[in-house]
């Protein structure tokens, strides 16, 4: 439902059809084996300007808002569309505009929402958290010619680690968690892929030795920074689980009308409708937690960081019900590697854990409620 | 927000103000207040009795001030106004303390009222429209039978013409507000040799009629909330036939139909006040589960669904407001409330332990035995949760229908409980 805004409409259908011509299957299994399509990130940027769409103008953006990137992520999501979008315009420059850090900010956002920068956050390590205390990569003042910092230790779970330009790297400095800015060809950084369970967001391994590193924003502030970066990639990480929520459902409907078993269209069978009407009702429940959430951010509201968290674990579920339910609406056929319900299978589970899973979403709901 | 639809506003606030007082909600403290978590109401009849006069003097002055039918017609007391302005009314007046109409509105001026409209004979849309809505009367619906639930076609109650009139005979069942009412909207069987859709006409029925007769049914939790309707030789006029004859599931469907756009109007009530996260911490807090690991993630589960079914249905109120018709993906919102409602009702439940199954006297405890009990009723009433499924799957996802001869056969030759085929 798009509450009458036409214009949001607009922006779905121009993307939706990008994506139908630039990401059809072939093309994410072709990006799952040999990585993004440049090419197609270039047109993203340059005809689309999506990278820019949500990113302030002051720093080459077009100043629209979550509700607007919400909508671009659903479609992404829908599409399983294989590209640095996530890491570098929500990860990255979130990251960035949350540090407050202005000279940071005008040097790196432009390249960002122009394209010409592919960039990550990297903060998880070992055991996948999220959380500031589990961080042990250390950032330590360089005094004399090249004063400055460097970073040592070991990230993992880094989205697109292996591709990007500039990895914002979230580390213990002697005042506490902070953000650091390191060039992906900086002496003592090495990046190594890591097998994935969902080829179509690579994964990668950063490994930091002395790694010369720049401050953004404040010694200490690491913690703060990362709760604001948490909410909004909760949102925007619900968008794309929508998006792919509803795309395992329109393909579960679209074979039960044309599968026919004992003479029948298998949707005729209550089992299956039932099946399919228990996906729509998550579904349905999914976007709206995901784009009322967006739009509780572009209005500054309050409770945004609650809806944010309830994005996240509606979003979350209603994927991963939708995935699975999809391929036994499917039944044998949905099993085989030929056919895409496996790839979105895949895609649910790792993003229902990218940020911590339900182990860490449903306690990070209840903190924001102040429970 | 255009001009006219701000002016109006100011208008509401303006009549509100003078007849109302704004609502101050208290800071909720854990053992004060009312102990009560109902979802049904549990009012004693007297109480009851006080509360409908109440709702029905609250209605009368919305109606004389220009407030009682805002999107109905001027010649029939409305304000020729959209539905938009119907909920910028209802969203204003929630922050007052007025009395709770439901008893009037769900039914009579939300579904009833409308069906009228469309279907009604003049004259009975001058004697009976003005009259709901100024609160005068009250109206309910002869729908279900106790052969007729989920499959509201296969109703069995006959309506006969004999001399320019109707006789009735037959039962109905789930009726709420039958005793309260003064009509009745019934639908009836008027041609066994048609399929089932095509042989019901529906009438309007004065409920003070001879051969009437209401009884109220005991629900499992103990109240009586609904009623029994039995016809016995009730007649009624031709002219107050709802719609041509065999033509009533049309008619039907226009009621059913309003069903759904009243979604917005959904009451708080002590329901929802004892759902609130703050509420459900309070309760925690006070059993000594606040730090049990299990408890804390089954309550940010039941959580995150009760909260994202809220943007479900405040995303549905603003569309509205935009002039989106609501469609039958709406069904959601009532599969949810219901899922939402007893899942809540089974954890409080277990936050409880023994607490719920005797009354210790401890505040906020032994209350919640009152939703337990009725949410089995969630599941099942306004249409059951696998009818709803049914209608998502087949008009939302448009699955094919389940091939029967029940929709073609005439209704005569259909197997019913108790009379299988031959």
């Amino acid at each position: 439902m798009n509450e009458g805004r036409e214009e949001l409409d607009d922006l779905r259908e121009a993307v939706r059809e990008f994506l139908a011509a630039k990401s059809p299957e072939t093309a994410v299994r072709a990006a799952m084996e040999t990585g993004h399509d440049p090419a197609v990130w270039d047109q993203m940027a340059r005809q689309l300007r999506l990278p820019g769409l949500a990113l302030p103008a002051h720093y080459g953006g077009d100043g629209f808002g979550l509700t607007e990137l919400e909508v671009v992520l659903e479609e992404m999501g829908a599409a399983l569309l294989c590209s640095p979008f996530f890491g570098t315009v929500v990860l990255a420059a979130q990251a960035l505009l949350a540090a407050n850090d202005k000279a940071a900010c005008e040097r790196y956002l432009p390249g960002i929402a122009a394209g010409d920068t592919i960039a990550t956050l990297a903060v998880a390590e070992g055991s996948g958290s999220w959380e500031p205390a589990g961080i042990a990569t250390r950032a330590e003042r360089v005094t004399g010619e090249d004063a400055g910092w460097a970073l040592t230790g070991k990230k993992s779970f880094v989205i697109d680690g292996s591709i990007a330009g500039l990895v914002l790297v979230v580390a213990q400095a002697p005042a506490g968690p902070a953000l650091f800015a390191v060039q992906s060809d900086a002496p003592g950084l090495r990046a190594e892929p890591m097998t994935a369970l969902d080829p179509t967001r690579p994964l990668a391994a950063l490994t930091f030795d002395q790694v010369p590193a720049e401050l953004i924003g404040a010694e200490g502030e690491g913690g703060q920074l990362l709760n604001q970066v948490l909410d909004v990639a909760c949102v925007a990480l619900a968008a794309e689980q929508a998006g792919g929520a509803r795309r395992c459902l329109e393909m579960s409907a679209e074979y039960a009308r044309t599968r026919f078993q004992f003479g029948r269209a298998i949707g005729t069978f209550q089992a299956i409708k039932h099946k399919c009407a228990d996906m729509l009702a998550r579904v349905e429940l999914a976007e709206a937690a995901a784009r009322e959430a967006a739009r509780l951010s572009d209005e500054g509201a309050a409770e945004f960081p609650v809806a944010a968290a309830t994005a996240h674990i509606c979003c979350s579920q209603a994927y991963m019900f939708a995935a699975a339910e999809n391929i036994q609406v499917h039944g044998g056929i949905g099993f085989t590697w030929e056919h895409p319900a496996h790839l979105y299978f895949r895609r649910a589970k790792a993003s229902e854990l990218l940020l911590g899973g339900p182990a860490v979403y449903h306690e990070r709901l209840l903190a924001r409620l102040g429970i | 927000m255009p001009d006219d639809v701000r002016e109006f506003a100011r208008q509401v606030r303006e009549f509100l103000d003078a007849h109302a007082t704004r609502a101050e909600r208290a800071e909720f403290r854990w053992g004060q207040g009312e102990d009560t978590v109902a979802y049904f109401n549990a009012d004693p009849p007297d109480v009851k009795d006080v509360k409908l006069r109440a709702a029905k003097d609250w209605q009368r002055t919305r109606y004389e001030n220009g407030f009682g039918w805002i999107s109905g017609p001027p010649e029939y007391g409305g304000q020729g106004l959209t539905p938009v302005h119907e909920l910028i009314y209802h969203s204003i007046e929630s922050e007052y303390d007025v009395p709770d109409t439901g008893t009037l509105s769900v039914i009579g001026l939300g579904m009833i009222g409308p069906t009228i409209l469309a279907h009604g004979q003049p004259a009975i849309k001058d004697r009976y429209l003005p009259a709901l809505y100024r609160g005068d009367i009250i109206a309910c619906q002869l729908f279900s039978e106790p052969g007729a639930g989920s499959d509201l076609a296969g109703l069995q109650t006959r309506a006969v013409p004999d001399g320019g009139e109707w006789v009735l005979d037959g039962q109905k069942v789930w009726t709420s507000i039958a005793r309260q009412s003064q009509i009745g909207m019934a639908l009836c069987r008027t041609d066994v040799n048609a399929p089932k859709h095509k042989g019901i006409t529906a009438f309007l029925v004065d409920m003070s009629a001879p051969g009437v007769d209401v009884r109220p049914l005991r629900q499992m939790t103990g109240g009586s909330d609904f009623n029994e309707v039995f016809l016995t030789g009730v007649r009624v006029p031709d002219d107050h036939r709802l719609g041509e004859v065999n033509a009533g599931w049309r008619v039907a469907l226009t009621t059913l139909m309003n069903e759904r756009a009243t979604v917005g109007g959904d009451r708080g009530g002590t329901v929802a006040e004892a759902l609130a996260p703050e509420r459900l911490a309070a309760l925690m807090r006070a059993t000594g589960t606040l730090d049990d690991g299990a408890l804390r993630r089954d309550l940010s589960v039941l959580l995150a669904d009760l909260l994202a079914a809220g943007h479900l249905n405040r995303r549905a109120v603003r569309a509205m407001e935009a002039g989106v018709t609501p469609g039958p993906e709406r069904s959601v919102a009532k599969l949810m409330h219901a899922q939402n409602l007893t899942r809540a009702a089974h954890f409080v439940s277990e936050v409880l332990g023994p607490r719920i199954i005797a009354d210790t006297g401890e505040w906020g405890t032994y209350a919640w035995a009152e939703l337990l009990l009725a949410t089995p009723a969630l599941r099942i009433l306004g249409g059951t949760e696998e009818v709803m499924k049914n209608i998502l799957a087949e008009r939302v996802l448009k699955l094919p229908k389940e091939p029967g001869i029940d929709s073609t056969s005439p209704f005569r030759e259909l197997p019913r409980s108790g009379k299988a085929a031959s």
